[in-house]
């Protein structure tokens, strides 16, 4: 038994290095475990005429203060998108050094007057260069206690009358936060560009007169219908596209009323859907107007789709706008078509107001306030229908939404109103009866697919819907000029948020103190144990003289045997 | 911050030093004898867990989260190997006195607050993210420390033959609690669910009286045998 314990010391005591280099190597090669990491969303950004939009900043590491307590360079801002104001975006965007912002758990439960400063804040943010870096994070609940706890600190409230040993405690054992997101280095994505789709609707053959032909149908006027699809907001993600889809209900209902009504249509009817926005300028009919320049010609008007819904609504205004640039005169198309809208609206419509908005172009700005002011500097009669009435209003780009079926039914009532007046004028039919009925009606499962198309860079839908009711479909593609870009793209890299506790850096020197008072009081514990020691000796010392007595009693004992 | 936080954190283990400095064990040259408890502990670890892993069943998916006593006493019966190893490194270690317990119990807790200790520490302390966990397990190991030098001294009591005879059960009782502290004194700990420095102090009170009495019983029979 002996021999086989020398042995197995032997082994241990050949083997300890080995396993001591083994967990030395484990220690080395172990790290810090990250316990709070959230999702974040970077914000949108995007070069338009040599200005920047958004951030240019990716990496933060520092530490999180709340809306009111941040003071430096050396702060990142942790809040709710609900508590920031348009004011203090304008102080943060220029001095914090980060901006994290929660989005709200359910956008539908606020109230209107938060809907609209939501907004207003989203267009700030679009419209301005942020020199920190600004990302969002969904909701989470434990975002959620970490703002609160860095809100409600008393660390930095100077108004609070407590004694000078409150405070030094508070400042010294208070929790701090730790914000660190990784964010690689922004670059210009090179292959920046913006697809533009166009169609044209060929009318029926079997509804032209004998005595017309196919030439003469290329010969009628044009009606150039347009919607931009939205593919960003202040972050990258699709907002609603009603235009889109209205464009797209638009193409299959006139698709299927030329190739079933047996009268003649007295325009064509042509389609234009671009990637851009009023947040790009409009690039993409830009695009095509310098492109296709000669096509377009013998133009009766052009009908530009834009914001038919109001994806955030927070007002109770249920109007449709007819905005123009210059007031059309009696009895030209632009004033025909107006007043079938206005009679198509009275019809259909549970009290939708048309009205006219009239505006001139500002040709000094460089940025447009409507779309169709790009075809009216071209000399084309033209104009937009807009469920907002200042080209201003932050609804045009924001990218929440409201209760999808609500959007959905008032797309759609906007449409019908547009199709039945459209068709009115195309086939110069008297405006009081109707045309969608029956076979040709429009319902909910027509426009409902169409909601959530993507941009043709993304996948295929909307070539094959164009190209399933159009004919002469083509796509050409804006890209930068590589001296003087008009736009450009960036790069987005996927990123963590990771939030550390952690104490003041006063608070570790505090507890060295602390610790050292400990130790100094163990120090004095093994320095005196040997007198404690000595007293426990003693209590044990009157034990023998119990033992004595039971001697005592044993010879006591035996003296009687 | 984050490296002195570790160092902060590792002060706390510094009454490891003292003891072997201020105890007299430097001047025995007792540096190697608390290696070798230390060997002795690992290798007990080390048949503990096989054992644990050969012959009992795991008890996570039944209890999650409870305090399950029947899996703490199997696993508590276990710990009397670690008896054994105290014994194995008693009868390894020459001479007698004061300073023979103290290797044992000093050895023994050094292994196993730097092996599962240690890497905790690394890992954590030293992360960005703060928590009272690392100071409190350090605090817990400065208990643990009293505790087997206790332990390692009820040992060596149980094994004399000139024990008195009145003192046997008292002796035997006190490793019987020690050993099976995860069941009476976990248990209760977490009943009262009592806050985690509480927890520590309730922890070193228990491990003071169990001390006091292992030593009022060693005093005894040191002056009865001279030492």
């Amino acid at each position: 038994m002996m021999n086989e314990a020398d042995s197995l010391t032997e082994i241990f005591r050949g083997g300890l290095p080995h396993c001591l280099l083994i967990v030395f190597s484990l220690l080395l090669t172990c790290s810090p475990v990250m316990p709070s990491e959230f999702e974040v969303i970077s914000m949108s950004k995007y070069d338009l005429n040599g200005q920047h939009y958004g951030s240019r900043v990716a990496s933060i590491s520092l530490e999180a203060r709340s809306l009111y307590s941040w003071n430096t360079s050396r702060h990142c801002v942790l809040t709710r998108l609900t508590d920031l104001s348009i004011h203090d975006f304008d102080k943060l965007r220029q001095g914090a050094g980060g901006l994290i912002l929660m989005l709200p758990a359910n956008i539908l439960n606020l109230d209107p007057e938060t809907k609209e400063l939501i907004t207003i804040l989203e267009q700030s943010m679009l419209t301005h260069t942020a020199a920190v870096p600004i990302y969002f994070a969904p909701y989470n609940k434990d975002l959620e206690k970490i703002i609160d706890d860095i809100t409600y600190t008393t660390t930095d409230s100077p108004g609070q009358n407590q004694t000078a040993l409150a405070q030094l405690v508070v400042t010294v054992s208070a929790n701090r936060y730790h914000i660190n997101v990784g964010g690689g280095s922004i670059a210009a994505n090179k292959n920046s560009k913006i697809p533009i789709i166009h169609g044209e609707l060929i009318p029926n053959q079997l509804a032209l007169k004998p005595t017309e032909s196919v030439a003469d149908g290329q010969k009628l006027p044009v009606i150039l219908i347009t919607a931009n699809l939205k593919t960003f907001g202040i972050y990258n993600d699709y907002p609603v596209n009603a235009d889109a889809a209205v464009l797209l209900v638009l193409m299959e209902l006139f698709s299927k009323l030329h190739y079933t009504s047996s009268m003649a249509p007295k325009y064509r009817l042509r389609f234009l859907l671009s990637d851009a926005g009023v947040l790009l300028n409009f690039q993409g009919s830009k695009k095509w107007l310098e492109v296709d320049d000669n096509a377009l010609q013998n133009v009766e008007f052009v009908l530009c789709l834009d914001t038919i819904s109001e994806s955030l609504s927070y007002t109770t205004e249920n109007a449709l706008y007819m905005h123009v640039s210059k007031p059309p005169k009696d009895k030209t198309s632009i004033s025909n078509f107006f007043k079938l809208l206005k009679s198509s609206a009275e019809k259909y419509s549970n009290g939708l107001a048309v009205e006219g908005v009239h505006k001139k172009i500002n040709l000094a700005d460089t940025k447009l306030a409507w779309e169709h002011e790009r075809f009216s500097i071209k000399r084309y009669p033209s104009f937009t229908l807009s469920s907002v009435k200042s080209p201003r209003s932050p609804i045009r780009t924001t990218i929440f939404k409201n209760d999808e079926s609500r959007l959905v039914e008032h797309t759609l009532n906007t449409t019908r109103i547009i199709a039945e007046a459209l068709a009115s004028f195309m086939y110069k039919v008297d405006p009081t009866s109707s045309i969608f009925e029956g076979q040709l009606a429009i319902k909910e499962e027509n426009i409902l697919p169409y909601f959530g198309v993507k941009s043709i860079l993304h996948n295929n839908d909307v070539k094959d819907a164009f190209e399933k009711y159009l004919n002469n479909v083509k796509i050409i593609y804006d890209k930068p000029d590589a001296r003087d870009p008009e736009f450009m793209f960036y790069n987005e890299n996927e990123v963590k948020l990771n939030v550390y506790r952690v104490k003041p850096a006063i608070f570790d020197l505090f507890l060295t103190f602390v610790i050292g008072a400990y130790l100094l009081a163990v120090f004095l514990a093994i320095q005196y144990f040997p007198r404690f020691y000595d007293e426990v000796s003693k209590l044990t010392k009157e034990d023998p003289a119990g033992q004595s007595n039971g001697h005592s009693s044993e010879r006591v004992r035996m003296k009687s045997h | 911050m984050t490296l002195y936080h570790f160092g902060n954190c590792v002060a706390l283990l510094t009454p490891y030093y003292f003891t072997y400095k201020y105890s007299g064990l430097s001047e025995y040259g007792a540096f190697w004898k608390c290696v070798q408890a230390g060997g002795i502990y690992i290798f007990t670890q080390l048949v503990k867990m096989l054992v644990l892993a050969t012959f009992f069943y795991s008890d996570a998916p039944s209890s999650s989260g409870e305090f399950n006593f029947f899996a703490e006493i199997l696993r508590c019966s276990m710990d009397i190997a670690d008896l054994l190893g105290f014994a194995l490194i008693l009868s390894r270690i020459p001479g007698k006195g004061h300073s023979k317990l103290i290797t044992a119990g000093l050895g023994w807790a050094t292994a196993e607050v730097i092996l599962s200790r240690g890497i905790m520490l690394w890992v954590g302390a030293r992360g960005t993210e703060f928590s009272w966990i690392y100071i409190l397990k350090c605090l817990e190991s400065n208990v643990l420390l009293v505790q087997h030098i206790t332990t390692a001294t009820l040992i060596w009591l149980f094994t004399r033959h000139d024990l008195n005879k009145a003192l046997k059960p008292l002796v035997s009782l006190l490793l019987a609690v020690t050993v099976f502290k995860g069941v009476w004194l976990e248990g209760m700990l977490h009943i009262l669910t009592i806050g985690p420095w509480l927890t520590v102090a309730v922890k070193a009170l228990v491990a003071a009286v169990i001390g006091f009495c292992t030593l009022h019983i060693y005093s005894g029979l040191a002056q009865q045998i001279g030492i």
